[in-house]
């Protein structure tokens, strides 16, 4: 099935996991919160929330400058 | 009441329906910490002087450097190697010599910073580093006192607002959990200044409409601010049951 993560799609196996895709992508997630379709996902529910077709998948990274 | 100097002095506000005089008493009652005196910090912390918040505490323990002019605009060349947090008491106390300014030139342990949640109804995260927003995220969930979070780094910006009297607040360890890990900061990353005081500027806005009783558009929520596009993404954070600083088990 197709997601899009940051506006670029990408084709992951049926029912993958937020875990699955993020193994998939083989991105560094130091400091990263993730949201599908608008809405944050905790890291302790990654290994368990389902992806569905065409979820928008939003991957940004923890700023600390001010 | 409001004096006639006071009316005079906030006529802009009392012309808004939204805040009128019962708005500008709360605003005279309302007592906010404001944490790191640096670019979130100078245009939150002038905002809220000028608007007439009574009672402001200004924390920072670093002295002023050059490298920080380019963005933290209370400050001038010649303040060059003093106390951020001195500079900018004077500061406020010269754009708005009704309010109360204290200044806290110590970096707060978490002792200091519970005792101090104990004098305010407002916290205002504008520090520049993980450890110390991690801190008093903590101390404000435990304390149950309002946070809005700033934070900036190249074209970026963050904003959030827990309102940590409400049981079903969600908290800055909800979103990023893990303060350990390396996060990009001003000195490691860059900043552009109006992005910085962007920022800072909506951090006013919403700890001034707080105040007053105004609707959060950022109450749970996560607004991403890109300075390259001007597009604002706003994202639901949802409490996590399993959070360690506001989840059922801490």
């Amino acid at each position: 099935m197709n997601v899009i993560v940051n506006e670029s799609p990408v084709e992951i196996a049926e029912n993958s996991t937020v875990e699955q895709l993020l193994n998939h992508l083989d991105k560094p997630l130091k400091g990263c919160a993730l949201a599908v379709n608008q809405s944050i996902i905790s890291r302790s529910k990654w290994s368990e929330y389902k992806l569905r077709e065409g979820d928008q998948i939003s991957l940004f990274q923890a700023i600390a400058g001010g | 009441m409001l004096s006639d100097a006071e009316m005079l002095r906030y006529s802009r506000h009392l012309l808004l329906e939204d805040v009128g005089e019962l708005g500008q008493k709360d605003l005279k009652d309302g007592k906010v910490l404001i944490i790191g005196m640096g670019g979130l910090g100078s245009p939150a912390a002038m905002y809220l002087a000028g608007a007439g918040v009574g009672s402001l505490v200004l924390s920072d323990f670093d002295c002023l450097e050059v490298s920080n002019l380019q963005r933290q605009i209370g400050y001038q060349t010649g303040d060059i190697g003093a106390d951020k947090v001195e500079l900018m008491k004077h500061r406020l106390e010269m754009i708005n010599p009704e309010i109360r300014v204290r200044s806290i030139n110590v970096e707060m342990d978490e002792a200091q910073l519970l005792m101090e949640l104990m004098m305010v109804n407002l916290v205002l995260d504008c520090t520049d580093n993980m450890d110390s927003r991690q801190m008093i995220n903590a101390a404000c969930v435990k304390a149950k006192v309002p946070l809005i979070v700033g934070a900036a780094i190249r074209l970026e910006g963050q904003l959030m607002f827990f309102d940590n009297r409400q049981a079903d607040s969600a908290c800055y360890h909800c979103l990023f959990p893990n303060s350990e890990e390396q996060t990009l900061n001003c000195s490691n990353s860059g900043v552009l200044g109006p992005v910085v005081g962007t920022i800072g500027t909506m951090q006013a806005l919403e700890a001034i409409k707080h105040i007053v009783g105004l609707p959060s558009g950022v109450k749970n929520r996560l607004k991403l601010f890109d300075g390259k596009t001007l597009d604002w993404q706003t994202f639901v954070i949802n409490k996590d049951p399993n959070c360690t600083v506001c989840g059922q088990n801490r």
